[in-house]
C-alpha cells in the first residue's frame, strides 16, 4: 500500500473515531444502557478501533513501505572524544552482507570528509507532511489542518491507542461505583451526611474519549499552531478528569492548580510561538505545497536545517532579517550575501549574534510550553496533587500519554534547538529528575509516589534529550509509558482492593492479589531497568542504558558539566529505591491493616487481563520484533530528524559540545554505562530489600537519625510552601485589596450614577406617561375609529358599489385635473429632477 | 401586398408565434381534454385531478425559464410579446396551478363532480393571465383581463348551496362588468388618439404627440385631456383586477363568500398577473423599450394596418401648427421598419425624455392610488372577525405595497434606467414570495375549516396546543405578511423601500413605512390568538392529519429559505426584469 496516500486516512479515521465517540456520549449519554453504561462500550470500542487502525498503520503500511536506515558507524571525528575507538556495530554483520565492501568503503570516506557527516548522510528520512483543511487565512498567516507523519508518529499513535484501549477496559471495571447513585464518603455536607449524587459513568468515559482525540490530534499535527491547539485541549481534558470528583475540594484545588500551572508554561509557548511566525513565516512543520504551485513551501524544519546545508542547523534567513529589521529599515538591501555577512557577525551586539538570541529565545519559549505540560522542574508541582482525579486517568493521561506529551513536542522540535536550549533542557531535566525521586522515597501515598516517579522519569527524558540524546529520550518515552501506565493501574487494582491510598495501612497483598503483585513486580523490575547486561532486559533496561550512554558520552566532551552524569546515575540508584519501597510496603511482608487485608479480593478479570497484557509489554517492547531487525529503536532511528546526528558546538557558549549520538555507542560508554545501570540499580534494590524487605534496619530509625532531611523530603523540598509564598499570597493580597477598590471606590461611583439615573428615568416616565402616550394612544384612537368607519364603508349593498365604481373614477379624475390644470408642461418634469 | 402574400406571412408568423406559446396551448389542450372527457361514460370515471395537474406541470415544463429566452419576441403579429417577464409571469402563474391542484386535492374542495368544471376553469383563467402577463395590444389588455375575470366570477360561485357564496359571485360579475366596461372606454379613447392598439407604437406616438417641441407651442393640448382620462379608465379596470382602493369593494364580500380554495387563486395568480399587466402598461405608456433587432420587419409592416389612421393626428397636428414649425415634423417620414421608426423623433433617448410627463402622470396616479389602498387595507383589517375577510383586506394591503415599485421605476425611467429596473424586479420579487405567503395562508385556512368547521379567528384560540406545527407555519406567513426579517417577506419589503428612496418618494415610502407599522396590530392578532388566548372548552378536538401539515410545511419554508437565501429567486428577477429596459 502507498503510504503516502493511506496513512493520512488511516491514521485521520484514528484520530477522528474517539471524537465522533465523545459526540454520541455528549449527547446521548446518559441514555445509552442502564446508567449509561452503553457509553464505556462505546467509547471502548471507538479506542480500539483507533488502535487497530494504528496498529495496521504501524505494522503493515509504514514498516513495510520504508527501509530501516543503515547501521551506523560512529566515527570518533571529535577531537574532543580523543582516540577512535573501534565501532560498535550491533549488526555489522548483517550490514555487510547487505552491501559490498566498496559502498562500505565509500561510506567511510564520506564519513571521514565532513565533519557534520554522522554516517547517516544516505538516509533521507520518511515523513509524510500534508494538509487536510484550511481554517482560515489571514495575510501570510494560514491556519490548517495537518499532518505530518513519520515513524514516530505512527508509533506515537499505535502506543497511545494500545495503551489507552487496555485503560478503556480497566476502566470500565474499575469505575463500576458509578454505575449507580454514588456516595462520596470523602465529601461531608453540612448536615454530617456524606454526599449522595448520581453516577457518572457516561461522563468519565465522555471525557476520555475526548481525551483521546486530542491527544492523537497532538501526535499527528502538521504544524505548532495545531500542536498549541491540541496541547491546550488535553489540558482542559486533563482539567475536567482531575476534577471528576469536583464535589472534594482537594480535587477542585488539583484541578484548578493543574490548569493554572500549565498556563504559565503555555505563556513561554505563545511566546515561542510568535518568535517562530514573527521570523519564519510559518507554522508548518514539514513542506507542504499550500498554494498548489507545485513546489512545497519549506516548513519550520528546512528553514532552519536545510538540505542546500547538508542540514545542518543554520539560522534561518527569516531570523536574521527579523534580527536585521533596522539595518533593513535604514534602507540596507536584504542580498544573499548581506545576510551571509549578517550572519556570520557573532560579536556581541552584531546581528547575527541577536538572530542566535531569537533562536533561543523561541527555543526555551517552546519548551517552557513543555515544562509545564510534562511537570518540570519548577513548574512539576501539578502533577502530584493531580492524582485526585481516578485512577485510571492517572495511567493514560498524567503518566503515559498527556505528561509524556512536553517530551514528545521537544522530540518533534530538536531540530530546531540550538545547542544552549539543549543545555537549559539538559540542565531542568537533570534537576527535575533528582528532586522528584528523593521526594518519592518518603510518599506514603501509593499513587503519589508514582507521580513523582513519573516526574523524575520524565526529568531523564528530558535530559537525555538535552544532551543530545534524541533516540535515547524518545526510546525511555515510550518503553515508560508502557511501565508506568502498568504500575499506575496496579497501584489502582490495589486501592481498589483495600480502598485507601496510605501504603501504611497495606502490605502482604501478593497473597489475596496475586495477579496485581506480581505484574507489578514486573514493572517495578522494568521501571529499575533489570536485565542482565549485553544479554537481554527488560524494557527499561535498553532505554535507561541508553540516557546514561549519552550522558555519559556528553559528561567526556564537557567534563565541567559532568555532575549532569552523575546524578542520572544516582538518580538510577533512587528510582530502584522507592519502587521497591512501593512494591515491598504493598505487596510484601505482613499485613498492617488486618481489617482491609480481610477485605481486599483480586480485582475482576476486566481489570487485570489488561494488566496482564501491559506486563508483557513492558518486558517486551524494547526488543525487535523476532526474525528481524526492527524494533522501536530502529524506528526511530528512522524518524530521526534530517541532520541531528552530529557533533554539535554551540555559538555562545563556545565550550559546549553535543557529542553524535552514536558515539555513546562506543564501548567506551556503552559498556561502562551499562555496568553504571545495572549496579546502581542494583544498589537501590539492595537497599530496598535492607529497609523493607528483610527489615534489616528499620525506616523509621533512619528517618529520625536524618530528621531534617526526611522532613525536607516529606514537605516536598517545600516548593509548595514556596510558591504559597511568593506567587499565591501577594496575588491573594492584591486581589483582596483590588476587590475593596472594586466595592468602595468604582460601586460608590456606579451606585451614584445608578441613583442619578433613576431620577432622570422617572422624569421620562412621566413625560413617557402622559405625553408621549397620550399622543399615541389619541392617534390609536383615532386609526382605530377611522378603521371601523372604513368597515362602515362596506355595506355589501350591490347598488352602492356600482355607484362607487362611478364615484370613484369621477372623484380621480376631478383629482387628477387638478394636477393637469397645473401649468403642465416642462415644470412637471421637475418631478424626475431632470434640467 | 398581395392576399397571397398577407396569408402567406401570417401563416408564417403564427408557426414562428406557437414556439413562445407552447404553454399556453398545453393549457388550452388540458381544458379541452378535461371537458371532452365528461362526456363518455368511460373516461368519465377519471379524476381530472390528474389531468389538470399533469396538464399544468407540463405547460409548466414548457413555459419554464429553462428555455431561456435571449430576445424579445412579439407573437401572432404584436399581439403578445415573449420576453423573459412575460417567462416569470407564465413559471409564476403555471407553478401555482401546480400547487393550487395538489391544494385542492387536499382540502377536497371541489369534491369530484364539480371538480371537473373547477379545474376548467381555473385552467381558462390561468389562461387568460398568462396573457395578461403578455399582452402587448391594448385589444389583449382587455381580453386577457376578461379570460382571467369570466371564469373568477363563476369559481366565486362555487359553493352552490350557499347564499353568501352566490351572492359573491353577483357582486362579483356585476362589478367586474362595470370596470370592464370603463376600462374598454379608456382602451378605445386611447387607441383612437394614438392610432395604434399596439402598445409600443402607441407609446412612440405618445412621444411624438408629448416632444417639447409641441408642447411649447401648444400643439395637441387638446388631445391631453383626453389621454389623460383613458389613461385613468384603463388604470380603473386595472385597479379592479388589483383590488386597489377605490375599486376593491368587491373583494372582501367575494373573499368572504367564496372558499378559501378560490381565495387563494385569486389573491394570488389574478393579482401576479394585475401586477404584470400593470408594469407593462406603465411601461408601455412611459418609456420606448429597445428595439427589438432579430424580429422580421415584415410581420410589424403586417400588422401597421394601423398605419393609415396613425397618420391622421399627424396630419391634424400639422394644420394646426404654425408653418414655422412644420420643416421639424415632416422629419416623419421614413417609410417602414421597427416601431421606433414611427417617430420623428429618430432617437430613442428624445422619445425617452419625450415621456417624461407621461410618466409624471402615471406616477403620480398610480402613487396615489397604492397608498390610499395600503392605507385603507390595514386599517379596514382592524375589526375584522372572520380570517378570510381580514385576509381580504390584507392582500389588498399587499396590492398597495406591491403597486408601489411601479410609480418609482416610473420616476426612475427617464433618468436612470437600471435603477428603474431595480424597482421593477423589487416587484417582480415580492410577487414571488407572495405566491407561497398567499398560498400557505389560505391553505391553512382552509385545512383549519375542513377540522374545526369554522372561519372566525376566536376559534383558532390556543391552536397551537393542537396544531403547534400548522400554526407555526400560519405565524412564519403572518410575520412574513408584515416583513420582519429573516422571512421572504422582509426581503421583499426591502427591496420595494429602497426603490421608493432611490427614487425619492419620500411621502409614498412613509405612507408605506406607517402601514407596514400599522399591520403589525391585525397580523399579530391571529398570531396572539393561536398561540397565547386560553383554548375555549367547548372545542371539539383538532388534529391535522399529516398531509396537510407536509404541505403547509412545504409552503411555508420557502418563506424562510428565500429571506435567508434570496438570492436564486433575485436572480429569476432579475433575469424577468432584464428585457424590460
Amino acid at each position: 500500500m502507498d503510504p503516502v496516500s493511506t496513512l493520512p486516512v488511516l491514521l485521520g479515521l484514528a484520530w477522528l473515531v474517539p471524537l465522533a465517540s465523545f459526540t454520541l456520549i455528549v449527547l446521548f449519554g446518559p441514555r445509552m444502557g442502564k446508567a449509561g453504561i452503553g457509553a464505556g462500550y462505546l467509547a471502548t470500542g471507538a479506542i480500539l478501533t483507533s488502535a487497530i487502525l494504528s496498529s495496521f498503520s504501524l505494522f503493515f503500511v509504514w514498516i513495510p513501505a520504508y527501509d530501516m536506515p543503515e547501521p551506523s558507524h560512529p566515527v570518533a571525528a571529535d577531537s574532543a572524544h580523543g582516540g577512535a575507538h573501534e565501532a560498535e556495530v550491533h549488526d555489522e554483520a548483517a550490514h555487510k552482507e547487505e552491501h559490498g565492501d566498496d559502498d562500505h568503503g565509500e561510506q567511510h570516506a564520506e564519513s571521514s570528509h565532513g565533519e557534520h557527516d554522522g554516517g547517516h548522510a544516505h538516509f533521507d528520512k520518511p515523513e509524510i507532511a500534508g494538509e487536510w483543511y484550511t481554517l482560515g487565512k489571514f495575510g501570510s498567516l494560514r491556519i490548517t489542518i495537518g499532518y505530518y507523519i513519520d515513524s514516530l508518529t505512527v508509533m506515537m499513535f499505535a502506543m497511545v491507542t494500545f495503551i489507552a484501549t487496555c485503560i478503556h477496559f480497566y476502566a470500565i471495571g474499575y469505575m463500576h461505583d458509578e454505575l449507580h447513585d454514588y456516595v462520596d464518603h470523602e465529601v461531608t455536607l453540612e448536615d454530617g451526611q456524606h454526599l449522595h449524587r448520581p453516577g457518572r459513568f457516561h461522563r468519565f468515559f465522555q471525557y476520555l474519549s475526548l481525551f483521546c482525540f486530542s491527544m492523537l490530534g497532538l501526535v499527528i499535527a502538521g504544524n505548532i499552531a495545531m500542536v498549541f491547539v491540541f496541547w491546550e485541549l488535553v489540558g482542559i481534558c486533563s482539567y475536567f478528569l482531575i476534577g471528576f470528583y469536583i464535589e472534594r475540594k482537594s480535587a477542585s484545588n488539583a484541578a484548578n492548580k493543574a490548569f493554572i500551572v500549565n498556563r504559565v508554561g503555555d505563556f513561554g509557548m505563545i511566546i515561542g510561538l510568535m518568535v517562530i511566525f514573527a521570523t519564519l513565516g510559518t507554522f508548518a512543520f514539514g513542506d507542504v505545497d499550500a498554494d498548489g504551485d507545485g513546489t512545497p513551501e519549506p516548513g519550520i524544519f528546512s528553514q532552519v536545517r536545510s538540505p542546500e546545508n547538508d542540514y545542518a542547523l543554520v539560522v534561518p534567513d527569516g531570523v536574521i532579517k527579523a534580527a536585521a529589521a533596522s539595518e533593513i529599515a535604514k534602507g540596507v538591501e536584504a542580498t544573499p550575501e548581506q545576510i551571509q555577512s549578517w550572519r556570520e557577525d557573532m560579536e556581541p551586539g552584531g546581528v547575527g549574534r541577536w538572530a542566535y538570541w531569537l533562536m533561543i529565545i523561541a527555543g526555551v519559549g517552546i519548551f517552557c510550553g513543555c515544562v509545564g505540560k510534562s511537570a518540570q522542574f519548577p513548574l512539576h508541582v501539578w502533577l502530584p496533587d493531580a492524582m485526585e482525579g481516578p485512577t485510571p486517568v492517572s495511567a493514560l493521561v498524567h503518566s503515559a500519554t498527556m505528561v509524556a506529551a512536553g517530551v514528545y513536542l521537544v522530540g518533534r522540535f530538536f531540530p530546531f534547538f540550538v545547542p544552549e536550549v539543549l543545555l537549559v533542557i539538559a540542565i531542568i531535566g537533570c534537576i527535575t529528575l533528582f528532586v522528584a525521586a528523593t521526594i518519592a522515597i518518603t510518599a506514603v501515598d501509593i499513587k503519589r509516589v508514582l507521580a513523582y516517579s513519573t516526574v523524575s522519569q520524565l526529568g531523564y527524558m528530558m535530559l537525555a534529550l538535552g544532551v543530545g540524546g534524541w533516540s535515547a529520550g524518545v526510546f525511555h518515552l515510550m518503553t515508560h509509558a508502557f511501565f508506568k501506565s502498568l504500575l499506575f493501574m496496579c497501584s489502582g487494582s490495589v486501592i481498589h482492593a483495600v480502598h485507601t491510598n496510605d501504603m501504611t495501612h497495606m502490605g502482604g497483598l501478593r497473597k489475596k492479589m496475586p495477579w496485581t503483585a506480581y505484574t507489578m513486580l514486573v514493572g517495578c523490575l522494568a521501571i529499575m531497568g533489570a536485565g542482565v547486561p549485553f544479554t537481554i532486559g527488560l524494557s527499561g533496561h535498553y532505554s535507561k542504558d541508553a540516557i546514561l550512554a549519552q550522558a555519559m558520552s556528553f559528561e567526556a566532551a564537557n567534563p565541567m558539566l559532568g555532575w549532569l552524569f552523575y546524578v542520572a546515575a544516582a538518580g538510577a540508584a533512587i528510582t530502584a529505591f522507592y519502587m521497591f519501597r512501593l512494591w515491598f510496603l504493598t505487596c510484601a511482608g505482613e499485613p498492617r491493616d488486618k481489617h482491609r487485608y480481610d477485605h481486599a479480593h483480586e480485582s475482576p478479570k476486566v481489570m487485570y487481563v489488561p494488566l496482564v497484557i501491559l506486563a508483557v509489554m513492558a518486558v517486551i517492547v524494547g526488543w525487535s520484533i523476532y526474525g528481524t531487525p526492527v524494533g522501536i529503536q530502529k524506528l526511530l532511528e528512522q524518524a530521526r530528524p534530517m541532520g541531528i546526528l552530529t557533533t554539535a558546538h554551540g555559538a555562545l557558549l563556545t565550550d559546549l559540545v553535543h557529542p553524535d549520538e552514536h558515539l555513546s555507542h562506543l564501548e567506551e560508554f556503552h559498556v561502562a554505562s551499562t555496568w553504571y545501570a545495572t549496579l546502581t540499580g542494583l544498589a537501590g534494590l539492595g537497599l530496598a530489600i535492607v529497609f523493607y524487605g528483610v527489615r534489616v534496619l528499620n525506616p523509621a530509625e533512619v528517618a529520625n537519625q536524618f530528621k531534617r532531611v526526611y522532613k525536607f523530603l516529606v514537605n516536598k523540598w517545600y516548593f509548595d510552601e514556596l510558591y504559597n509564598v511568593i506567587f499565591v499570597k501577594p496575588v491573594l493580597l492584591v486581589s483582596s485589596r483590588v476587590a475593596d477598590f472594586d466595592k468602595k471606590v468604582i460601586d460608590g461611583l456606579i451606585d451614584t450614577l445608578a441613583i442619578g439615573t433613576r431620577m432622570i428615568a422617572r422624569l421620562d416616565d412621566m413625560i413617557d406617561r402622559y405625553f408621549v402616550d397620550g399622543l399615541i394612544n389619541a392617534f390609536a384612537g383615532w386609526t382605530y375609529a377611522v378603521a371601523l368607519w372604513f368597515r362602515g364603508a362596506e355595506t355589501g349593498r350591490l347598488r352602492q358599489y356600482v355607484m362607487f365604481i362611478v364615484l370613484g373614477t369621477v372623484v380621480l379624475f376631478i383629482l387628477i385635473t387638478f394636477y393637469l390644470s397645473a401649468p403642465l408642461a416642462p415644470s412637471l418634469s421637475t418631478l424626475e429632477g431632470r434640467p | 401586398m398581395s392576399l397571397y402574400d398577407l396569408m402567406h406571412s401570417l401563416t408564417a408568423d403564427s408557426m414562428r408565434s406557437v414556439g413562445g406559446f407552447e404553454g399556453e396551448l398545453v393549457l388550452c389542450a388540458t381544458i379541452v381534454l378535461i371537458l371532452l372527457l365528461r362526456i363518455p361514460r368511460l373516461t368519465s370515471r377519471i379524476d381530472s385531478f390528474y389531468v389538470m395537474l399533469v396538464g399544468s406541470a407540463v405547460a409548466l415544463y414548457m413555459a419554464g425559464p429553462w428555455h431561456p429566452v435571449e430576445q424579445p419576441s412579439q407573437l401572432f403579429t404584436g399581439l403578445l410579446i415573449n420576453d423573459t417577464f412575460t417567462v416569470y409571469f407564465r413559471t409564476l402563474l403555471l407553478f401555482f396551478a401546480v400547487l393550487f391542484a395538489i391544494f385542492t386535492r387536499i382540502s377536497g374542495v371541489p369534491d369530484r363532480d364539480a371538480a371537473p368544471d373547477v379545474y376548467a376553469l381555473v385552467l381558462g383563467a390561468t389562461l387568460g393571465m398568462c396573457i395578461m402577463a403578455s399582452a402587448n395590444n391594448a385589444l389583449m389588455i382587455f381580453l386577457g383581463v376578461e379570460m382571467a375575470s369570466v371564469p373568477s366570477y363563476a369559481l366565486a360561485g362555487l359553493l352552490k348551496g350557499r347564499r353568501q357564496s352566490s351572492e359573491a359571485a353577483i357582486k362579483y360579475a356585476v362589478y367586474g362588468a362595470g370596470t370592464a366596461g370603463i376600462m374598454l372606454y379608456g382602451i378605445s379613447l386611447l387607441c383612437g388618439v394614438l392610432g395604434s392598439a399596439h402598445i409600443p407604437t402607441m407609446g412612440v406616438r405618445l412621444a411624438e404627440l408629448l416632444q417639447p417641441a409641441n408642447l411649447e407651442a401648444g400643439v395637441g393640448l387638446d388631445t391631453h385631456m383626453v389621454l389623460a382620462l383613458g389613461g385613468l379608465m384603463v388604470m380603473v379596470g386595472l385597479a379592479f383586477k388589483l383590488s386597489a382602493v377605490p375599486f376593491h369593494f368587491w373583494c372582501p364580500d367575494v373573499f368572504e363568500g367564496a372558499s378559501a380554495e378560490v381565495n387563494a387563486f385569486l389573491s394570488v395568480a389574478s393579482k401576479a398577473a394585475a401586477l404584470a399587466l400593470l408594469a407593462r402598461v406603465a411601461i408601455g405608456f412611459g418609456y420606448i423599450a429597445p428595439p427589438i433587432e432579430t424580429q422580421a420587419e415584415e410581420q410589424v409592416a403586417l400588422f401597421n394596418v394601423a398605419d393609415e389612421p396613425a397618420q391622421q393626428p399627424e396630419t391634424k397636428e400639422q394644420e394646426a401648427k404654425p408653418p414655422a414649425e412644420e420643416e421639424e415634423v415632416l422629419l416623419v417620414e421614413e417609410p417602414s421598419g421597427s416601431a421606433a421608426a414611427f417617430s420623428p423623433l429618430a432617437d430613442r433617448a428624445e422619445q425617452i425624455a419625450a415621456l417624461a410627463p407621461a410618466r409624471d402622470y402615471l406616477a403620480w396616479v398610480l402613487a396615489f392610488m397604492a397608498m390610499i389602498t395600503c392605507t385603507f387595507g390595514n386599517l379596514a383589517a382592524y375589526g375584522q372577525t372572520n380570517i378570510k375577510r381580514l385576509l381580504a383586506y390584507s392582500t389588498i394591503a399587499q396590492a398597495g405595497y406591491m403597486m408601489m415599485p411601479v410609480p418609482a421605476a416610473m420616476v426612475l425611467a427617464g433618468s436612470n434606467p437600471a435603477a428603474a429596473q431595480g424597482a421593477i424586479q423589487a416587484m417582480v420579487f415580492y410577487a414571488g414570495a407572495y405566491l407561497f405567503m398567499n398560498l400557505g395562508a389560505f391553505a391553512i385556512v382552509a385545512f383549519l375549516r375542513n377540522v374545526l368547521l369554522s372561519e372566525e379567528i376566536e376559534d383558532y384560540a390556543g391552536l397551537i396546543r393542537r396544531a403547534p406545527i400548522t400554526v407555526i407555519c400560519f405565524s412564519l406567513i403572518l410575520v412574513s405578511l408584515i416583513g420582519i426579517p429573516p422571512l421572504a417577506g422582509f426581503v421583499g419589503k426591502f427591496q420595494i423601500f429602497s426603490a421608493l428612496v432611490q427614487a425619492k418618494l419620500w411621502i409614498v415610502l412613509l405612507v408605506a413605512g406607517l402601514n407596514t407599522a400599522i399591520s403589525l396590530y391585525y397580523y399579530l392578532r391571529v398570531v396572539k390568538t393561536m398561540t397565547i388566548d386560553p383554548e375555549p372548552e367547548t372545542r371539539r378536538p383538532v388534529s391535522m392529519s399529516f398531509i396537510p401539515g407536509t404541505y403547509v410545511v412545504l409552503v411555508s419554508v420557502p418563506l424562510l429559505i428565500l429571506g435567508i437565501w434570496p438570492e436564486s429567486l433575485n436572480a429569476l428577477a432579475r433575469m424577468a426584469t432584464g428585457q424590460l429596459f
